[in-house]
């Protein structure tokens, strides 16, 4: 993309680096703690899942059969159709405002910067019952804290509000609150590391607020960007929690196979269909990946700079 | 001009006050449950202030579940997170760092494989990881839950686009000019401009483990090796608001829920404090470079 | 650090082994219809191991009887695991289970389950988790003691394979002081409870005789109703007809009342019907459970309030008819070393008068039941003795309604539920509704019949 902003003989470079380091042995030596781990719990079970995907429970190879068979579920359609709105919605929201609120946070006053940032991350420590016990009451406009902002959209009863029509924007909403902290944290992290020098040549060649996000800091931010994107797109393919939470904390008005992934769950766990489960994981894999390769190819994530 | 940076002063205090009304507002409910009485909680205004007293009687029920189990609880996910915590620090600096810096075969592969292994749904890798515990005759005890914690492949990547993006290669170029062996490199200059990296993998690598639930809930068969959150799931499942035949004397209602919540989630705010430390010293540290 | 090769080995080792073990369990169908294989007729114990430990997973509101258990028995060696016991949709031991079967050993010896259900699963498959308890494990005399029709859910062709623990039978729940005040006489029919839903909307707007948005509203009405919407007529093959007369009337009423404004759209246990709608329940129709843990616990409506009548019966019936909401059950392990301390375990908490009496649901076994009647009546909470009702219910339970593996609750709060709130009627809703439950019945290998 815009490497240019960032002037820098990378050719020449690399090649340096090659020359000092011709076999790159220790390279070996550096990853191998993590390729153990990788390899036993990342690339076995991940294989084995593979395998289950294209085998039956009598051991034999059945070929896309377990694919073909999942695809006739009359879940799974609906179950994309639902995930592929969310992620919409989802991506450009966590994209949008995660950016946004990091180069806001990234101004000049630290210490509101920094409680601000504990603010905003504060949800992403409330997990499992915290979430449940608080949506319980936060979507039932009768009780809610925020029951006023419910009723003023015309929503007074808890059916309403999780009507089945508002879903992806309410578990956009969910995790969003849940999961955007986080990675303003890392972002605003990110931001740290350009040097100050880049922005304040910025700065006096007249550029103003917006010229600089749009022409230093984003370009800069590129990798971390390409990261998330591949990551919120992964996440936002297996969403699976927060359905489950409104569920749970509805009584029951959310499907439980609103989600491929939550398909899947019950696959495994209620019909004991481990193959059938595993297929429609592969196909969540593959779409994920499909969208991880454009980014990795666009972005030049696996480059060295 | 002047006009012009008031108003953008105005749309920053404007968007981050929204944002933080947005963030804030439910944890601040959350925080008065506990000093309400479960009919206070539904019946009054969602922000109104029960008593302290509210806050030692739900506190009394929740330590009175099953002797205090809550303590053993806490204590359980420390031990499974701190662990998980060394092993991934351990690997996934050095592996970030291998992967952004230096030159092997295998380096793309290896990173496609934890992408891929990242975006696996984890509904289709529990019976392989519960399979694989087996085997390896590790079911049942706490390394079954600490070894897989210890993988960490965000980590793996935040590490490495972290140094791809920080350290110049023409500065370990140099280095190793100067006749300064790989090992060297590492310890002298990558180390030293590690903190924030190792305070946001930390960080992550922790609150992801010490929230997780279907890991411990699957790999670990004995209720007193249950981490926090097994424990505040059985604590929910117990409890008159979700469990219809909990019967009457049942004491864990909405405020002791609630209660119990804020007490797993301290040390998560701790952690990040801690961190948030070590990201802003890591700006000072970008500063000076 | 120079160690991944050697580490490498048993990880293969691993999925060497993943992938025999894979093979040997490979003897199923793989066609998820007949996902059931033929049930075993005769059971065969494992090798039985007197006076080993036993393994007991059990919600921590059963744990306290497991410990009275143990102080009562100090010979028998017990290991206590608490889990949610698949409260609030869960299912949490199926899942510890298929893993089991897949790794060959953890099940537990005795398993409590607050989901009858469960038994469907846990009968299935070619060798089923749970033991057949009436093959030699607990005598005929003690089974016999259970309320009429309580083992019906663990009966699966000949055989029993989970006890009983409490009772869900519906009844009429009323307010006395209300119906006194309002000059109310407490309905004996679908036709005068219908006639009183009508009447107090316009008399007294606001109160309420029941609700259709609670996700066991199929069990509370059309159970009660005799609806044929899970009738289990032989191996995985269910009738499932909401187009049946005795399906439609019962919608038709509830529309009717809900048009009435006398039939509320929320599930009682929502923040919003706890605050604006708890203290204007005049009557409603609902398991012997509502009692203590809806009004006393969460209602928190003042003692001397409530009381309960007899399940309604339409005119037009010979006999009334009621339904039945959740009531747990425990089963024994067909994998256990030591059946016998387990079904004396079973026994122990599920018939112990000195348990049953003060545990927080009605006692499935009759002799138990008599004193925890008794015991809430001492409580002085009801306005009434809730014994007569509760007893009469008990043995009325429909048999036509049948356990499945999915859940009708969760089809109903999911399909129906939001639909309601959107305006539909529930008459119009049988069709969506009946789609809903073939659906979900087929993907798990049940045949449905009209």
């Amino acid at each position: 993309m815009s490497q240019a902003t960032v002037p820098r003989a990378a050719g020449a470079r690399r090649a340096a680096a090659r020359v000092a380091n011709p076999a790159g042995r220790m390279g070996y030596v550096f990853v191998a703690g993590y390729f153990v781990l990788l390899l036993a719990f990342g690339v076995v079970p991940t294989a084995y899942a593979l395998w289950l995907s294209i085998s039956n429970s009598r051991g034999q190879l059945v070929g896309l059969g377990q694919f073909t068979r999942t695809f006739a579920d009359y879940r799974f359609l609906p179950a994309f159709g639902h995930v592929l709105m969310y992620l919409v919605i989802w991506l450009v929201t966590l994209m949008v405002l995660v950016v946004l609120l990091a180069i806001m946070l990234h101004g000049r006053m630290p210490r509101t910067s920094s409680a601000l940032r504990f603010v905003y991350y504060l949800p992403g420590a409330l997990a499992g019952v915290a979430s449940v016990l608080l949506w319980l009451i936060l979507l039932d406009p009768a009780a809610s804290p925020v029951g006023w902002l419910l009723e003023a959209f015309g929503w007074d009863t808890l059916a309403k509000v999780i009507a089945p029509d508002h879903l992806p924007v309410l578990f956009t909403v969910i995790a969003f609150w849940t999961g955007a902290g986080g990675w303003i944290v890392i972002m605003y992290g990110a931001l740290n590391n350009i040097p100050h020098e880049v922005i304040e040549a910025a700065r006096i060649d007249g550029a103003n607020v917006l010229q600089i996000a749009l022409r230093v800091q984003i370009p800069m931010l590129r990798k971390w960007i390409a990261y998330m994107l591949i990551l919120a797109f992964a996440t936002g393919t297996q969403l699976f929690v927060e359905p489950q939470l409104v569920s749970t904390a509805s009584w029951g008005m959310i499907p439980d196979g609103w989600s491929v992934a939550q398909v899947s769950y019950l696959y495994a766990f209620q019909a004991g269909d481990f193959h059938g489960a595993a297929a429609l994981a592969v196909d969540l894999v593959v779409v994920g990946l499909a969208c991880a390769a454009v980014v990795v190819f666009r972005t030049g994530l696996f480059e060295k700079d | 001009m002047t006009a012009k940076s008031i108003g953008a002063r105005l749309a920053w205090l404007i968007t981050a006050g929204l944002f933080l009304f947005f963030f804030v507002l439910p944890v601040i409910w959350l925080l008065l449950a506990p000093t309400k009485s479960d009919a206070e909680i539904i019946r009054n205004n969602p922000f109104a202030f029960g008593s302290l007293d509210g806050v030692v009687t739900a506190w009394r029920n929740l330590y009175a579940f099953q002797d205090g189990v809550i303590v053993t609880w806490l204590r359980n996910s420390a031990v499974y997170t701190g662990l998980a915590l060394l092993i991934t620090i351990a690997t996934s600096i050095p592996a970030g760092y291998g992967l952004a810096l230096t030159q092997f075969v295998g380096r793309k592969t290896l990173l496609t494989v934890t992408l891929l292994t990242m975006i696996m749904p984890n509904a289709a890798l529990v019976l392989p990881l519960y399979l694989e515990m087996d085997a390896l005759g590790l079911d049942g005890t706490i390394w079954s839950v600490v070894l897989p914690f210890s993988f960490f492949p965000f980590g793996v990547y935040l590490t490495y686009i972290y140094f791809s993006s920080t350290i110049p290669q023409d500065l370990l170029a140099a280095a190793r000019l100067d006749g300064c062996s790989e090992w060297q490199v590492f310890r002298s200059i990558a180390l030293p401009l590690a903190r924030p990296i190792v305070a946001l993998v930390g960080f992550f690598g922790f609150v992801g483990n010490w929230n997780n639930f279907f890991l411990p809930f699957v790999m670990l068969p004995d209720s007193a090796q249950y981490p926090a959150q097994v424990g505040l799931n059985n604590l929910l499942t117990s409890s008159a608001v979700f469990n219809t035949s909990s019967g009457v004397d049942n004491a864990i209602m909405r405020p002791e829920l609630a209660l119990a919540t804020l007490v797993t989630v301290v040390p998560v705010l701790l952690v990040f404090l801690f961190s948030q430390r070590a990201l802003v010293s890591g700006m000072l540290a970008g500063a000076t470079k | 650090m120079r160690i991944p090769t050697s580490r490498r080995a048993p990880a293969l080792a691993a999925l060497a082994a993943s992938l025999l073990v894979l093979a040997a369990c490979g003897s199923a169908d793989p066609d998820p219809a007949a996902g059931a294989s033929p049930r075993a007729t005769a059971f065969t114990p494992v090798e039985q191991v007197p006076g080993s430990e036993l393994l007991v997973w059990a919600d921590a509101t059963r744990v306290p009887g497991v410990e009275a258990y143990q102080k009562a028995h100090p010979d028998v060696k017990i290991k206590i695991v608490t889990y949610s016991g698949d409260a609030n949709g869960a299912n949490d031991l199926q899942t510890k289970v298929q893993l089991f079967d897949r790794s060959g050993s953890g099940w537990p010896d005795v398993a409590f389950n607050v989901n009858y259900n469960a038994v469907t699963w846990a009968s299935e498959g070619a060798k089923p988790y749970a033991a057949p308890v009436n093959q030699g494990l607990i005598d005929k005399s003690v089974l016999d003691g259970f309320a009429d029709g309580a083992l019906a859910p663990c009966t699966v062709g000949e055989n029993v394979y989970c006890v009983r623990n409490d009772l869900a039978q519906v009844v009429l729940w009323y307010n006395k002081k209300l119906f006194d005040d309002f000059g109310y006489e407490v309905p004996t029919t679908w036709e005068e409870y219908q006639a009183l839903g009508e009447r107090v909307a316009k008399e007294h707007p606001g109160y309420l005789v029941g609700t259709a948005g609670d996700p066991w509203t199929p069990e509370v009405y059309f159970w009660a109703g005799q609806c044929p919407a899970s009738t289990v007529t032989g191996a995985k093959a269910v009738t499932v007809n909401l187009n049946d007369p005795k399906c439609t009337r019962m919608a038709t009423l509830l529309d009717k009342l809900i048009a009435a404004g006398s039939v509320s759209k929320d599930t009682v246990f929502a923040s919003g019907f706890i605050k604006d709608h708890a203290d204007k329940v005049l009557m409603m129709p609902g398991p012997s459970w509502y009692g203590q843990v809806l009004f006393n616990s969460t209602f928190k409506t003042p003692k001397g309030q409530i009381a309960a009548a007899p399940p309604l019966k339409f005119e037009a019936d010979q006999a009334a008819f009621t339904g039945n909401v959740g009531g747990g059950v425990w089963f024994i392990s067909a994998h256990s070393k030591n059946l016998k301390a387990a079904a004396d375990l079973v026994t122990w908490m599920t018939t112990s008068t000195d348990y049953q009496a003060t545990a927080g649901t009605c006692p499935a076994y009759k002799e138990a039941a008599t004193a925890w009647l008794k015991g809430q009546q001492d409580t002085g909470y009801f306005a009434e003795d809730v014994a007569p009702a509760f007893t009469e219910a008990a043995g009325k339970v429909w048999p036509g309604w049948s356990a499945t593996r999915y859940s009708h609750e969760a089809i109903y709060a999911s399909t129906v539920v939001p639909a309601l709130n959107d305006g539909k009627t529930l008459t119009s809703l049988l069709g969506t509704w009946q789609t809903a439950i073939e659906n979900k019945a087929t993907s798990l290998g049940y045949t449905v019949n009209p």
